[in-house]
């Protein structure tokens, strides 16, 4: 995560570019590298030396432990390069500067609404399939993991997944083009054109995801409404598009980095800027929540590996937030009512 | 146009968004009929409240170089190219470059020293190529 992250943000601080390489950060980057890799080791050694004896969420568990040592090592690495910059005045006496580009709202990127057609192709032909079996179905279907459950609820389900999962990541990418691009101070004409290509690819490396999220629920449904039966190994095809989906968007955000900072710049004839980008670690809690009720922006740039943070100030971010966690609370109880 | 601000610094921002804007218009990146965001994008942008850019905005027009329409945005009125001032803004603009000039020289600076900063900050801008366009004051208001 460290290396996808832009050079001017170690660990959540916001640093000048000439001391991105500071002994204090190449120090901390190796030991979280050490340390994190360390924990993975150990949380797998104890799930597959715990395989089979404890019940189904120890695995959760032993995951979540996970998560929560990886946070630590960054909250750890934060503070050791906090304390450094602060003890140093690293931003003392530099001109802090923050840069707009105004063609990027007189001339904005545009979305790549083509590269939604295949992900809408795959729901129409989910919801011509399921129409089309839906009247041969008998009430009640086993469905993959061997529970009796009506036909209506699977049926109704998973095009609704479908429909969801198109919806939201749709949604959230064009508030994104719409949102404040992450501009270098020091380096603004050159990072534009970068976040441009950025965000053009992490769309639609997205929108491929959708594509391939929606055509895994179709194969979920296709046993289901008896269409073929998959046995053995064959019962893991549909993670299959999604796995793939996963992996090509992380190749995507590794190869990109955070805003396109891992994107060659080197464009002649671009002036640079005498600025240096503002210190706003203020407004960071933790390093990775950005809470600023000055700032209108709904979305930023976020802090900690590859994407968008919302910004907690705003009130429109928590009501956000409990429309998400309503959707997947109202899912739960339809699935739990339906028998699923 | 890449707009640059100091959000700590000792200029009020909204001044600061005038200021750039007048010299993105003076070195032409801004030509007369060309767009600037609107008020609400350019304060997302700028991570400033609306108020303080719809205050930057309002100095432009005031000062005849923005008209701000509903529907047409925020579009520049006038360049290098629109013809001379109007005579009351060429009067005030003679007015407040005699106060700078005179801190200049109030602070012990050379003629020599003024005269070269002057032509370093115009080699920067656009200037229209008529001599007739300007029939200066010549007395001081």
């Amino acid at each position: 995560m460290p290396a996808v992250t832009r050079p001017t943000v170690q660990f959540g601080v916001r640093v000048p570019r000439e001391r991105a390489g500071a002994p204090v950060i190449r120090r901390e980057r190796r030991a979280y590298y050490w340390r994190t890799a360390a924990i993975g080791v150990c949380c797998t050694l104890v799930a597959v030396a715990t395989r089979g004896y404890g019940s189904w969420w120890l695995s959760k568990i032993i995951l979540l432990l996970e998560l929560a040592a990886d946070l630590g090592c960054f909250w750890v690495a934060r503070r050791k390069i906090a304390a450094v910059k602060n003890a140093d005045g690293w931003f003392a006496g530099l001109r802090q500067t923050v840069v707009a580009d105004t063609s990027w709202r007189t001339d904005p990127p545009r979305f790549p609404v083509r590269w939604l057609v295949p992900a809408l192709a795959v729901l129409a032909a989910t919801a011509a399939i399921g129409a089309l079996r839906y009247p041969g179905l008998p009430a009640h279907i086993v469905n993959g993991s061997g529970h009796r459950v009506p036909k209506a609820a699977v049926s109704i389900l998973i095009v609704a997944g479908q429909l969801y999962f198109t919806a939201v990541y749709s949604g959230l990418m064009l508030i994104v083009y719409r949102s404040r691009p992450d501009v270098d101070a020091a380096d603004p004409a050159a990072s534009m054109l970068r976040y441009r290509r950025f965000l053009a690819a992490l769309t639609r490396a997205l929108l491929t995801l959708v594509t391939l999220i929606d055509t895994s629920l179709l194969l979920v449904a296709l046993p289901d409404w008896q269409v073929y039966r998959l046995s053995g190994i064959g019962r893991a095809l549909p993670v299959l598009p999604f796995a793939a989906g996963v992996l090509l968007l992380a190749a995507v955000a590794a190869r990109a980095g955070q805003g396109g900072s891992r994107l060659n710049g080197n464009v002649r004839g671009l002036a640079r800027a005498a600025g240096t980008d503002r210190d706003d670690d203020r407004f960071w809690k933790a390093g990775l929540l950005y809470v600023n009720r000055d700032d209108p922006a709904l979305v930023v740039g976020a802090r900690f590996g590859v994407g968008w943070a919302l910004n907690f100030g705003k009130p429109v971010a928590w009501l956000f937030i409990a429309g998400f966690v309503a959707w997947w609370a109202a899912l739960a109880v339809l699935g739990a009512a339906a028998g699923i | 146009m890449l707009l640059s601000i100091e959000p700590d610094g000792p200029v009020p921002i909204y001044q600061q968004i005038r200021d750039r804007i007048v010299e993105a218009i003076a070195r032409g990146r801004q030509p007369a009929g060309s767009a600037l965001p609107p008020i609400r994008q350019l304060a997302v942008d700028l991570g400033v409240n609306f108020h303080t850019v719809n205050k930057g905005y309002d100095l432009l027009r005031q000062e005849g170089l923005l008209r701000l329409g509903r529907k047409s945005g925020a579009v520049v009125r006038r360049d290098a190219g629109s013809g001379p001032p109007d005579p009351a803004w060429a009067r005030d603009w003679t007015g407040r470059l005699r106060t700078l000039l005179a801190e200049a020289a109030a602070q012990g600076m050379p003629a020599i020293g003024i005269v070269g900063e002057c032509e370093a900050a115009m080699a920067d801008f656009a200037f229209p190529a008529a001599a007739e366009a300007w029939q200066g004051s010549g007395s001081p208001p």
